[in-house]
């Protein structure tokens, strides 16, 4: 049990740090954890709001570094598992009146359905083929929510609009039990994905991702590793867009276009593809830095953001979690190298 | 000429025989890389392949264990027609496979690469809710593995850093660790310096004898071939030139002329 605080000290101290945030920003501004309690508080708010932002973003990078960094398939469709998630939600409550549990049920259905369908593709195409129909895919979904055929639903290229969230987790006047139930969703999430990444089935998907024709040799069906690994991708991913949903409320175009899917890759990058720890640590460069660079320079922030992604990948290839990981193996077995010298 | 070599293993019982191909052909275009192959291969037995370049023995190999389909002909194993078997289901029959150029995984650690071989024929592939660290058995098989190819002072090294020789025998244990009864190794001296040879060929004979298992070897150098087998079939351009024991093969006219021709000197 001693060990098990130990080994994990640096997530377990995340988890207290991600806890006591929102209190901690309120003393700060001079309001005691029972003010940001019961009234909530101004500045601590604002973070509270940031910080959802941020576990969603970790939710969706997640999904992606299960089928990119995990599992080997570069997907360009992928903001479509994210978009699915956030219409059908959004869908769902204004169109319909469902119920969240309802919607959810929903959720799980067209995310099973989509995930069969990137499937389908993938005994017939490999490498970069896959990641041109995945973009395909994708594009095809986003014409369609961007059609004013369906415009009644989607509210085409404005976006959805004027989703009733219910009270009892409205963003607006519940913010802190709304930051609870985003944070508890992504350290469940977490941990699952941890789980998957130990287990004989997570074994094979990176196994593929190494040498696929080698894992076909040993006697692995390697297609069905692959659907697997698509289909935890989706369900994360569209609960990642059921989330977002009720923080905006409203669903952009955007999230279904290309863009969207090259956030997922830029936070993998930062971060640390194939880590999944480097989800949460990119997703906090990246919603910062956005964030930063919008209020202090304004316009021309993109130009800048660019930039540093780009000397990102020149200086730290392996992201911040994957050389982070490299170093501190390198010095280990330097100490150890030492040791050995003198003993 | 294809009815004449199958006459040295007249008389054995049917029983007896581990693998069989019916007039395995496999034609690339114009090009027929496999013509006509009728082989039968002896249960227990180290059955080498030799032949000289473009021959057709690594795609010999290749419709053996799956790896791609024939253009007709049958591949018979233990009575079972699994001609068209994709790759990932011969194994799980009992044929395991190595390749001329290294194919392992190589930034996994020796005992990850050897372990998704032990994991792969069990039925626990897909317990994602379990950690795969809690299968005592495949790590069991996976550090008895090790030990037999000779890597136990490597088990957590990464794939890639081991020295060539070394891959070798790691490939060697992924093969070894699901238990196959026939071993198809291509060429597995391929790319070894000449000290280490020796050492991997005892390993070899040693698993086949105490295994009581089946190996086919694909092998370009004479001396191990000459020494190890009990069955040489020599192929040339996609055909069977000849087949029989080491002594018959050196003796054979034929064999001299087409391949080994002056190039070796055999001392048997």
């Amino acid at each position: 049990m001693k060990n098990f605080f130990i080994s994990h000290r640096g997530s377990l101290l995340t988890l207290l740090g991600l806890i006591l945030l929102p209190f901690l920003v309120g003393l700060l501004n001079g309001a005691s954890p029972a003010d940001v309690f019961v009234n909530g508080n101004g500045q601590s708010k604002f973070i509270q709001g940031l910080a959802i932002e941020i576990f969603i973003l970790t939710i969706y990078a997640l999904s992606f570094d299960v089928i990119f960094g995990i599992t080997g398939l570069l997907s360009f469709g992928h903001s479509m598992f994210f978009a699915v998630g956030a219409y059908l939600t959004g869908i769902a409550i204004k169109s319909f009146g469902l119920s969240l549990p309802a919607t959810l049920g929903w959720l799980v259905v067209a995310s099973v359905v989509q995930a069969l369908l990137f499937g389908l593709v993938l005994p017939r195409v490999k490498g970069i083929t896959f990641a041109l129909v995945t973009l395909g895919l994708g594009s095809v979904f986003h014409i369609l929510v961007m059609s004013s055929e369906f415009g009644e639903y989607t509210g085409a290229d404005v976006g959805l609009q004027g989703v009733i969230v219910p009270a009892f987790i409205s963003p607006a006047t519940e913010r802190l039990r709304f930051y609870f139930v985003a944070l508890t969703v992504m350290v469940l999430i977490y941990l699952l994905y941890q789980r998957f990444v130990n287990s004989p089935t997570g074994r094979v998907c990176v196994a593929i991702r190494e040498n696929e024709g080698r894992a076909q040799m040993l006697g692995y069906n390697t297609f069905y590793f692959k659907l697997s690994a698509l289909l935890l991708s989706s369900l994360t991913a569209a609960l990642a867009g059921f989330l977002h949903t009720l923080y905006q409320p409203i669903v952009s175009p955007n999230t279904a276009g290309l863009g969207y899917t090259v956030t997922a890759l830029l936070i993998l990058l930062i971060g640390g593809v194939g880590t999944l720890n480097g989800a949460f640590v990119g997703a906090i460069v990246f919603r910062l830095l956005d964030y930063g660079l919008r209020r202090y320079i304004g316009e021309s922030a993109s130009f800048i953001n660019g930039a540093i992604y780009v000397l990102f990948v020149l200086f730290i290839p392996y992201g911040i979690v994957g050389t982070w990981r490299l170093k501190s193996l390198q010095i280990k077995q330097g100490w150890e190298r030492l040791l050995k010298m003198f003993g | 000429m294809v009815n004449r070599q199958s006459s040295n293993l007249e008389g054995i019982m049917d029983n007896e025989i581990i693998f069989e191909t019916q007039n395995l052909t496999k034609q690339f275009g114009a090009l027929v890389a496999v013509d006509s192959v009728s082989i039968k291969v002896r249960k227990n037995s180290l059955h080498a392949i030799i032949g000289p370049n473009g021959a057709g023995k690594t795609t010999f190999f290749n419709l053996l264990s799956g790896n791609i389909e024939p253009t007709s002909g049958k591949v018979i194993f233990k009575g079972r027609d699994i001609t068209h078997q994709p790759v990932h289901r011969t194994i799980h029959y009992g044929i395991g496979r190595s390749f001329q150029i290294t194919n392992i995984f190589p930034n996994l650690t020796v005992f990850e690469n050897i372990r998704l071989a032990a994991q792969a024929l069990g039925r626990d592939n897909f317990k994602f809710w379990q950690a795969a660290s809690q299968f005592k058995n495949y790590a069991e098989r996976t550090l008895d593995v090790i030990e037999k190819v000779g890597l136990k002072d490597r088990v957590h090294t990464l794939a890639r850093t081991l020295p060539h020789g070394d891959q070798r025998k790691l490939e060697l244990g992924m093969i070894l660790a699901p238990d196959p009864e026939v071993l198809l190794l291509d060429e597995p001296t391929a790319g070894m310096a000449s000290e280490q040879v020796p050492e991997l060929i005892e390993l070899i004979q040693g698993i086949q004898k105490a295994g009581n298992k089946t190996v086919m070897l694909v092998e370009h150098n004479m001396n191990v071939v000459m020494s190890v087998s009990d069955q040489i079939t020599v192929m040339h351009q996609g055909k069977v030139l000849a087949e029989g024991t080491p002594s018959e093969i050196a003796a054979n006219k034929e064999v001299q002329t087409a391949y080994l021709g002056g190039l070796y000197e055999l001392n048997v």
